[in-house]
């Protein structure tokens, strides 16, 4: 638990020194409409990734997000057209989620019951979501109901509505995490499978319900990435890699059984900043992807360096090679 | 079922149970019970399904066929939940703990989710749980970190937590001294007069023997009968417990001159589970080790070979070589065969010919280019002699039998031609009996040249028609020391047990078990 809070407060860190290097660099980045107009930006990787932490949280990966994401736009262009209103937008809202809910059941049968390795499994599930799309939407057609997203990004001062709902979500679903019985069940599922079961808990139920959460959240963010182009574009999530990075970013172990919610949420954060902040600099964003990719490495090595040298240790002191070294 | 009993009812029914691993009958048609206060002792060699039998009795593997009854109701979905909640509890031969968890988290969950206590209270009620065990570890550690005698008693503790009146123990004191053995033993024979019935499942007999009520052999996964504890002796069970009609055929054992020189020696090796270990093997000799499963005889071959990490140092042909990487022993001459074929042993989608020659592509280039002829006249004569039987030199090496395999990895030291020592680990583990053979004849051939082999088997018979000696190790260290002329299956079984039935010759170590 001690080592859980060096991904959060990297992350504060680095939102913080880049935020105030561009500040100082450009005075545009702390103007209300660019902070507002990044966390909006935001928004799409923050749910997702947030999901991809949670699939990551039982030890599998979910590549299929971004096919999923896509998937929520082009059904957006259908069930939530500028001529609905009232409860027919309401029923389109929730096609969305259903969307997410299927691909989330799929995924957990191609896991659990037809045992695929979760990250070939939703490869799959990757491709026939953005065949599905392109066959609903061979080219970027259908308009979006702007009532809906504009609801979406309604804001008090220059926050965002949508944002403070996901701080509180990522601040109590990280408290349910590690100060409650299931979360302590969900994390022993994620570490240990055998063990877990041996103890009476319900792996394949975990599983589920993470898988069905991951792309429950993924459908979610599909809403705010419908908000953002406002058209059903059939080729516009690409975020699968990234909520990865923002999950291990924020302290997810790709082994399972470790993650925190708010760290994610600060990583996703942060990678959004990075984009936000390139055309102040008048930089091409290849430098981006670079410093992602840096960064990524940077951590992982950072956050592993305590459990090294303590197993490190741990084995020097069984074998005894203190007292006597060879 | 719930006619009153006399005194103590059966609080566990086990009914004519079986089970199968793919093509390996691991239980037929097994029962056995235990009464309330009762200990009843499972006992059975390697591989004889004492684990499976508690697995399926804990509801974590589901029978092929046959029921379970804890406290007289019937088991009706197998899982591990179900099984607890009608009363029973378990501790595993390897562990149910998630090691990334503190211990007060692993205490917690071993709890039925019903009775656990909030969680805040998590800590305090942890410490008071850990006292009352008499437990000295700390609540906030992780259990990763704590020692394996540690991990042995937190298991314990966690299968008592639910006030079980079925406590099975699976080899639970494998990684105990022997003055905690004794206090364990009170422990159990506490909770035994509190009427809880317990399935004590041992190899170690003098130890079992000592504090249970009654006793049920298991060979090869059937049942050899229960008897009263009082009423039978270990020489009894240890006949019950080999028994095997089937003979294989050993070839001649060369007679091995007095006093060849020493090719390998160890000294003072230790690593996680095994040590201090002390050893010579002279030239052309076999050496067996025996000892039952997890008492440190694979993590011992295994840093003989470099894999394993361990202190102290062996030394080949005089020559002290690095233990720290396997490239030391290989350079030095000692070849491992490991147990694991398809995962470590061979490349199993490679051909035979890949397989066999991939130590010595160097020697079989010319300019850099491996010339496949040059390579099959390499071999051809060593299929032959070794008789891998398969189609062609071509053929992945997974199409073949497991004997076969395990032939096509034995070329290799052949076709060294520079190897000193042998580790063979478990050579002849799910080989046919006609393989088996000519495996031996292989290990034989090479010994006959003067190199060293040592055998790491978990089968007595094969180590007393093998070996020209053998080690018996428990719990890490070499406990016994059996010479040719006392080697025989029964000798080694005796030794495994800790019998002093027989012939014993004194231990070169004082384990309390010995004495």
């Amino acid at each position: 638990m001690r080592r859980g809070w060096l991904p959060l407060a990297l992350m504060t860190t680095l939102i913080v020194a880049l935020g105030a290097y561009s500040e100082v660099h450009s005075s545009t980045f702390l103007g209300k409409s660019n902070l507002t107009n990044l966390l909006l930006a935001a928004m799409p990787l923050v749910l997702v990734s947030m999901g991809q932490a949670t699939a990551l949280l039982v030890g599998g990966f979910d590549i299929s997000v971004a096919a999923l994401m896509t998937l929520c736009v082009v059904t957006a262009s259908f069930t939530m057209t500028p001529s609905t209103s009232g409860p027919a937008l309401f029923l389109g809202a929730l096609a969305l989620v259903g969307v997410g809910l299927a691909t989330g059941i799929f995924n957990t049968i191609l896991i659990r019951v037809l045992r695929l390795p979760s990250i070939v499994a939703t490869l799959g599930t990757l491709s026939v979501l953005e065949g599905l799309s392109l066959l609903l939407r061979g080219f970027p057609q259908g308009a979006i109901n702007t009532d809906a997203t504009s609801t979406l990004t309604t804001t008090v001062g220059f926050l965002p509505l949508a944002f403070i709902g996901v701080v509180v979500l990522a601040v109590l679903a990280d408290y349910w995490l590690y100060r409650s019985r299931s979360g302590l069940a969900l994390r022993a599922v994620g570490l240990d499978p055998t063990s877990s079961r041996r103890l009476g808990m319900s792996t394949g139920r975990t599983v589920l319900l993470a898988f069905v959460v991951c792309s429950v959240m993924a459908s979610f963010a599909g809403f705010f990435l419908a908000a953002e182009v406002q058209v059903g574009s059939p080729i516009i999530g690409n975020q699968a890699l990234e909520s990865i990075a923002a999950a291990v970013l924020g302290g997810a172990s790709l082994a399972g059984g470790k993650g925190s919610f708010v760290g994610t949420m600060l990583a996703a954060l942060f990678l959004t900043e990075i984009n936000n902040v390139l055309p102040l600099f008048q930089q091409p964003a290849e430098y981006a992807d670079m410093t992602i990719g840096a960064l990524i490495l940077l951590a992982l090595v950072l956050y592993q360096a305590p459990e090294m040298i303590e197993r490190g240790r741990a084995a020097r002191r069984r074998l005894g090679l203190e007292a006597s070294a060879s | 079922m719930s006619i009153p009993g006399p005194v103590s009812p059966d609080v566990l029914s086990i009914r004519g149970v079986s089970k199968a691993f793919g093509a390996v009958q691991a239980l037929s048609d097994v029962s056995i019970d235990c009464r309330a206060g009762e200990i009843h002792a499972l006992v059975g060699e390697n591989g004889s399904g004492k684990s499976t039998l508690l697995g399926i009795a804990s509801g974590f593997l589901a029978p092929d066929e046959g029921t379970v009854e804890i406290g007289g109701s019937r088991l009706q979905h197998h899982s591990p939940a179900a099984a607890r909640r009608l009363g029973l509890g378990i501790a595993y031969q390897d562990y149910s703990h998630v090691l990334g968890l503190s211990v007060a988290e692993n205490l917690y969950l071993a709890m039925a989710a019903d009775d656990r206590p909030p969680y805040g209270r998590m800590q305090s009620w942890a410490e008071e749980t850990l006292a009352t065990f008499k437990l000295d570890i700390s609540a906030t550690t992780f259990t990763g970190s704590l020692s394996l005698a540690e991990r042995q008693l937190l298991e314990v503790a966690k299968a008592l937590l639910t006030r079980p009146s079925v406590l099975l123990l699976d080899e639970p004191t494998t990684a105990l001294g022997p003055e905690e053995v004794e206090q364990f033993h009170t422990l159990v024979l506490e909770q035994a007069r509190e009427g809880v019935g317990i399935v004590y499942v041992s190899h170690r007999l003098p130890e079992v023997l000592a504090i249970t009520d009654r006793v049920t052999v298991l060979r090869d996964g059937v049942a050899q009968g229960t008897f009263d504890a009082a009423s039978v002796s270990e020489e009894g069970l240890v006949a019950l417990m080999i028994g095997r009609p089937l003979q294989v055929a050993f070839p001649e054992r060369s007679a091995l001159p007095e006093e060849t020189e020493v090719v390998l020696a160890v000294s003072g090796l230790r690593g996680e589970r095994f040590g201090p270990i002390d050893l010579v093997v002279r030239k052309g000799e076999i050496l067996g080790i025996a000892g039952a499963e997890g008492n440190g005889q694979v993590q011992f071959l295994r840093a003989l070979a470099g894999v394993e990490r361990a202190s102290g140092s062996a030394s080949c042909d005089g020559v002290t070589y690095d233990m720290h990487s396997p490239v030391g022993p290989l350079r030095a001459g000692v070849v491992l065969l490991s147990g694991d074929r398809r995962g470590e042993a061979l490349f199993p989608v490679l051909s035979v010919r890949a397989n066999a020659t991939v130590q010595v592509l160097g020697r079989l280039a010319r300019w850099g280019v491996v010339g496949r002829a040059r390579e099959r006249g390499a071999i051809n004569d060593l299929v032959q002699r070794l008789r891998v039987r398969m189609g062609s030199m071509e053929q992945p090496v997974q199409s073949l039998s497991g004997g076969n395999q395990q032939k096509v990895s034995l070329i290799r030291p052949f076709l060294r031609g520079d190897v000193q020592v042998i580790l063979a680990e478990e050579p002849t583990q799910g080989v046919d009996v006609g393989s088996r053979f000519d495996i031996y004849e292989a290990l034989r051939a090479k010994a006959a040249e003067g190199v060293a082999a040592i055998v790491k088997s978990s089968d007595p018979l094969e180590l007393a028609g093998l070996c020209n000696r053998v080690v018996v190790m428990s719990r890490g260290r070499i406990v016994q020391e059996i010479p040719r002329h006392e080697l025989g299956e029964r000798r080694i079984v005796e030794a495994i047990v800790g019998s002093r039935v027989g012939v014993t010759t004194p231990a070169t170590d004082g384990e309390g078990l010995l004495q």
